[in-house]
């Protein structure tokens, strides 16, 4: 219990540590590239499971064969990873934040069927985590180009309204919650892989042009191995 | 009080009005029937709620009536509850009543129908009903939805233990729908072709998230489930009361027991109520809530703490007045004045409680392991003398308060440490003394016990020591030895002295302990006597001393194996002759010593007794090393000199020795002992202690034993390991030794005797020139053969010539043999000068002269030389080389012959004998006269020496031999 403890301790306070060098009072780093890797390592650590899903999943009794298999992700909960990928890079940090936003919503709601101090802890922890990734979100928009623009959020497919209907019955939302922390982690492994491929294509970062288009031109045209390393690294042909 | 009058008649009018009416028509309907029968669903309670009116009631018209109520499930005919609802009807009253379904409603239709009558119970006779109302139905399956499969109750508390029934409507026409509980699969029953119902018995809590009760079709993934709320059962709160410290709050407490174990959001809650004052107060804890006392003076509280959760309600009431439950708090600023070494003085202030009330104030002081308790009225503040303290003594002092015009409670103590003043010691120390003499000087080493904490009344600074002697020709001397010693060694000037010695601490000096060094040795010579310990130590007694004695003393090392060793003593009374010494450090199988000492009027101390034992004896763990002497073929001695019985675990009362042998016999003396390894040996005892050396006798030469000794005591005798192995020697080794030692001396004496006697040995027994006279040749040949022989003179002989002796090859001739042998004599001298006859003549072979001709072991061999073959013989038949031969010989017969040079032997003139072999010469030498041959001094074998046939075998006697032949 204390080994699970200290799982679950450690890795916020490693998050800790890297809020430290946000801009939790205002102030952001102007390197893109370190807040880039702090996002990286933010994202790796807020996908773990171990940091909400499974806390939550013992706490309600879902842990019974049969049932939780059931506690898979609503497809359309969360945008996928190719959804994200399609965006251009400040529409990837305007959809984050607002989908961030609804999961800070949910995770208040769940709170309210978790008696356990310990598991209330959990998750406050969890919420500390994305209000930090929010902020470090924040300040990397800061540095893109054309960041003084206001645009809506961007349509990222079916996933750009997460908020499901809540159910009456316990029963039901417990099932949803569940399902909802599954598909939280799984978007933010995904999340952590764009930023990764943001890191290996840092000329793409300079880029201005909406990225929409580019992938989307991009993916129709059919590319050999080879082709789709240089389109990886942002080296396709305008 | 009219008013219920009227109303009284006009019931009872209109009941007769009623009764008449029955009587005169009953296939009429009652005209107060139920109408308007509405029925509505509370799926949260499960509960159906029926509201209905009666008609044709008068204004101000009241019944009593009775509503039997029939409930049926899924078909009106499946009756499932009827109930009697007995009410008081008002003219255009709506009547409401509940009902709740231990099935789910929604899990089938209900129908509802009533009927009423007048409540006659006063009124004998049968119940007139209504006419029953028409069927209501109520089915809560039409609104719930589109989705496939549902289960209820949703979300239902229940408490721990209680029976609750669980079921699923499908809609999909499903059959193969399996439901579980917390993962295990529950076993329900069909109730209608969509409808499955469980029954849970007994249910039990497992968190407090609820219970997952679920249920999924076959295929797809359409996962319905409800959370069954499982609350323990809500307990009373014991222990209630309410308290005041200040008169301002009362402060209510009650121990909510055990936990229900759900949400916060459907945990219980209490309320605290005050009847007098009609207020109320939600406590937010679980176990205490503060309630302002009114600023008026109520006494009088009556509180009713009430715990409620969704499905239970527990109250408890207390009542009382607010004087009575006077909590005060802890007393503060414990002060200690005037602090002497016996007395000291304690004062506090208490927190006021009014200043109508008095506090009842509790001090209590521990010190030197002793309580002592006082009462002391206080209003504000509080004040206690202690008195007969011990001097230099750290006190805890402790108050608590209560109210003193009626107890309720003792307040918290509060608590104080203080230590009293020192003050001069109060006894003396405790002293002895060991004397010894150095260099003809008496010197006194002194002991003391430092005094006991209440003896010592502070610290002790210093002991001092004044020596008087007793005859007045020194001066007194005083030291001064710091504290913490123990002891010093004093060189004293004279032995008789007294010596006094105090502590001293910061305040004063205690009383003189006296001791009285005398120059007369005590009574050494008392014999030591045994005493056996106890658990609870020493027993010693001694006699009681006809002089009269001040005390006595016992003195006793506690280390007496190693030095110094710590040396103990006991001061005991005048009248005591018994004690029991006792001590932490007394050891199982240790001797201690004790010595006890009368202490005269004068404090002289004199010895009275000497005591030795063991607080417990032990067995001998080590067994003496022994020494072996004095081995013979029937005994051995054994020794163990070195072995103390002073120093060992027990008393030892002798030895036992074990003697192991093959043959298993014991003689004597020893008998028989079986060892812990079943090996059988003979045992010797030996009582005596101090007897450590025994003889094992009665032994068998060249045998093997094995011997141990071992002590016995009291307690066992030591360890049968490590036997000794010892063999016995042969009987007759030491009678052979006895014998050959002298014949080897007197063998050594004679060849001594005979070395330096060898001249005079030689010259008896083999002189260079050999007398013939002492031959034994010639007295063989004397007695055998020629009893007329004699001796040749040597001086009749005239040497004239050599005589040759030749071997044929191939012949091997026995001495008394002649024939074989051919003489050839070579005359030395001219023919002429030969004697014309031919004499006897004795050949002597002397090899003393030539070593050669020694080895050949053969009297007239002609030696051959090395290198010639012996066909080579032949040429010395010729005369040149003849000649040269003899030359060559002569020449070295007169001198020394060196050893393999020599080609013939040397014959010594001889006597002529009697021969007729010179015929058989093939050449004509002159004849040689008829020789006797001397040989070799030698014992001939009588087998050998055969008497000859024929008085000329003189020569037969002398035998050729090859080189490397020889007789056997």
């Amino acid at each position: 219990m204390r080994a699970q403890l200290m799982w679950r301790t450690l890795p916020s306070l490693v998050l800790g540590l890297l809020f430290l060098s946000t801009p939790v009072m205002g102030s952001c780093l102007d390197k893109d590239q370190e807040l880039l890797r702090q996002l990286q390592k933010q994202a790796d650590i807020m996908q773990r499971t171990s940091m909400l899903l499974n806390p939550y999943i013992q706490s309600q009794g879902l842990d019974k064969d049969g049932l939780k298999e059931h506690c898979r992700e609503r497809p359309g909960t969360f945008p996928s990873k190719e959804a994200l990928q399609r965006l251009s890079r400040q529409e990837l940090l305007r959809a984050l934040n607002t989908m961030l936003d609804h999961v800070l919503h949910r995770l208040m709601a769940l709170q309210q069927d978790i008696p356990k101090a310990q598991d209330l802890e959990t998750v406050n922890r969890a919420k500390q985590n994305i209000r930090g990734f929010k902020n470090n979100i924040h300040c990397m928009a800061q540095l893109l180009p054309g960041s003084s623009e206001r645009t809506e959020p961007p349509p990222i497919g079916p996933g750009t309204s997460p908020s499901p209907t809540p159910t009456p019955d316990t029963f039901q939302r417990r099932l949803e919650g569940c399902r909802f922390l599954h598909g939280y982690h799984r978007f933010m492994h995904s999340v952590g892989q764009v930023f990764r491929e943001w890191a290996e294509s840092p000329s793409r970062s300079r880029r201005h042009s909406p990225r929409r288009g580019l992938w989307k031109g991009a993916r129709r045209v059919p590319l050999s191995r080879g082709n789709k390393r240089l389109l990886l690294r942002g080296q396709l042909p305008r | 009080m009219a008013l219920f009058s009227v109303s009284q008649t006009a019931f009872l009018l209109a009941f007769l009005s009623l009764r008449t009416y029955q009587s005169e028509g009953l296939s009429e309907p009652l005209p107060w029937a139920p109408e308007s029968l509405k029925v509505s669903v509370n799926t949260t309670c499960q509960c159906l709620h029926l509201q209905w009116t009666v008609h044709n009631l008068a204004h101000h018209q009241e019944f009593r009536m009775v509503f039997q109520i029939e409930i049926s499930r899924i078909k009106t005919s499946n009756v499932i509850w009827v109930e009697n609802y007995t009410t008081t009807v008002k003219w255009n009253q709506v009547l409401h009543w509940s009902w709740e379904s231990k099935l789910p409603l929604e899990c089938a239709k209900h129908f509802i129908r009533m009927r009423s009558a007048v409540d006659a119970a006063k009124t004998p006779g049968p119940r007139v009903w209504s006419s029953w109302s028409s069927w209501e139905e109520a089915d809560v399956q039409n609104s719930l939805g589109q989705d496939p499969l549902f289960i209820f109750p949703k979300d239902k508390l229940v408490e721990e233990g209680s029976n609750v029934t669980i079921c699923y409507v499908s809609k999909s026409h499903q059959n193969n729908i399996s439901c579980y509980l917390e993962g295990v699969r529950m076993q329900g029953e069909q109730l209608d072709p969509n409808v499955s119902v469980f029954n849970l018995n007994h249910v039990a809590f497992i968190r407090e998230t609820g219970t997952n009760i679920y249920c999924k079709p076959g295929q797809g993934d359409g996962i319905k489930g409800t959370v069954l709320f499982v609350s323990k059962v809500l307990q009373e709160p014991k222990d209630f009361s309410c308290e005041t410290q200040d008169f301002m709050t009362l402060n209510c407490t009650w121990d909510p027991g055990s936990d229900t174990g759900l949400l916060k959001q459907l945990s219980q809650s209490y309320t605290l109520f005050e009847s007098f004052s009609g207020k109320k107060t939600l406590c937010k804890p679980k176990s205490w809530c503060l309630w302002q006392v009114a600023p008026e003076s109520q006494d009088m509280y009556n509180f009713t703490l009430t715990a409620e959760n969704y499905l239970r309600k527990r109250s408890v009431h207390l009542l009382f007045n607010l004087t009575h439950r006077v909590h005060p708090m802890a007393p503060f600023n414990i002060l200690f004045k005037n602090v002497s070494a016996t007395s000291a003085t304690m004062t506090w202030k208490v927190h006021s409680i009014g200043k109508y009330y008095t506090l009842l104030c509790q001090v209590e002081l521990y010190g030197e392991g002793k309580v002592t308790q006082h009462n002391v009225s206080v209003k504000v503040d509080g004040a206690h003398l202690f008195s007969g303290l011990e001097p230099d003594t750290e006190y805890l002092a402790q108050v608590r308060c209560a109210n003193g015009d009626y107890f309720w409670k003792w307040s918290e103590w509060t608590h104080q440490n203080f230590t009293t003043a020192e003050a001069a010691p109060s006894e003396a120390p405790d002293v002895w003394r060991n004397v010894k003499t150095v260099q003809g000087r008496c010197v006194v080493t002194l002991f003391w016990k430092p005094l006991s904490k209440p003896q010592a009344h502070g610290k002790i600074l210093f002991y001092n020591i004044v020596i008087e002697y007793l005859d007045r020709t020194s001066v007194s001397e005083v030291l001064s030895i710091p504290a913490p010693a123990s002891g010093t060694e004093l060189p004293l000037n004279q032995c008789s002295s007294q010596i006094r010695i105090t502590a001293s601490n910061s305040v004063g000096t205690s009383p003189a302990s006296v001791l009285v060094v005398s120059r007369e040795p005590g009574n050494e010579e008392v014999e030591e006597e045994r005493v056996k310990g106890t658990e609870d130590g020493f027993p010693l007694s001694w006699n009681p001393q006809p002089r009269h004695v001040t005390g006595y003393l016992v003195e006793w090392c506690e280390q007496p194996r190693d030095p110094p060793c710590d040396l103990q003593w006991k001061n005991l009374g005048p009248n005591v002759t018994s004690t029991v010494v006792s001590s932490d450090a007394f050891r199982p199988g240790v001797r201690y010593n004790f010595r006890i000492y009368g202490i005269s009027t004068e404090r002289v101390p004199y010895l009275l007794a000497r005591k030795t034992g063991y607080s417990q004896e032990l067995a001998p763990s080590d067994n003496p090393q022994v020494v072996m002497t004095n081995l013979t073929s029937h005994s051995f001695t054994l020794s163990w000199k070195n072995y103390s019985t002073e120093s060992q675990t027990s008393f030892i009362q002798g030895y036992h020795v074990y003697l192991k042998s093959k043959a298993g016999r014991c003689h004597s003396g020893s008998e028989k002992a079986v060892l812990s390894d079943d090996v059988v040996c003979c045992k010797y005892k030996i009582d005596n202690p101090e007897q450590k050396t025994f003889v094992v006798e009665n032994l068998q030469p060249e045998s093997f034993y094995e011997f141990l000794v071992t002590p016995y005591t009291s307690v066992g005798e030591g360890p049968h390991d490590a036997f000794a192995k010892v063999t016995t020697p042969d009987e007759y080794s030491p009678t052979l030794i006895r014998i050959l030692l002298p014949t080897v001396f007197c063998i050594l004496l004679i060849m001594i005797t005979c070395y330096l006697k060898s001249q005079w040995m030689k010259e008896k027994c083999y002189p260079d020139i050999p007398d013939p006279y002492k031959s034994s040749v010639l007295s063989l040949i004397k007695s055998k053969e020629n009893p007329h022989l004699t001796i040749m003179n040597i001086k009749d002989c005239v040497p004239d010539s050599i005589e040759v002796l030749n071997k044929q090859e191939g012949t091997r001739k026995s001495l008394t043999e002649t024939e074989s042998t051919k003489p050839t004599y070579l005359y030395l001298l001219p023919t002429e000068k030969r004697y014309s006859s031919p004499g006897p003549c004795i050949c002597f072979e002397n090899f003393t002269y030539n070593q050669a001709a020694s080895d050949s072991a053969s009297c007239g061999h002609v030696p051959v030389p090395p290198k010639a073959p012996p066909s080579q013989l032949g040429l010395l038949t010729s005369p040149e080389n003849l000649l040269k031969a003899l030359e060559k010989n002569y020449m070295n017969s007169l001198g020394e012959i060196p050893a393999g040079e020599t080609s013939l032997n040397y014959v010594s003139q001889l006597a002529s004998p009697m021969s007729g072999d010179m015929s058989n010469l093939p050449t004509n030498p002159p004849e040689p006269a008829l020789c006797s041959e001397y040989k070799m001094q030698m014992a001939i074998p009588l087998g050998l020496a055969s008497p000859p046939s024929s008085g000329s075998s003189s020569l037969s006697s002398i035998t050729l031999l090859d080189e490397g032949e020889h007789y056997h």
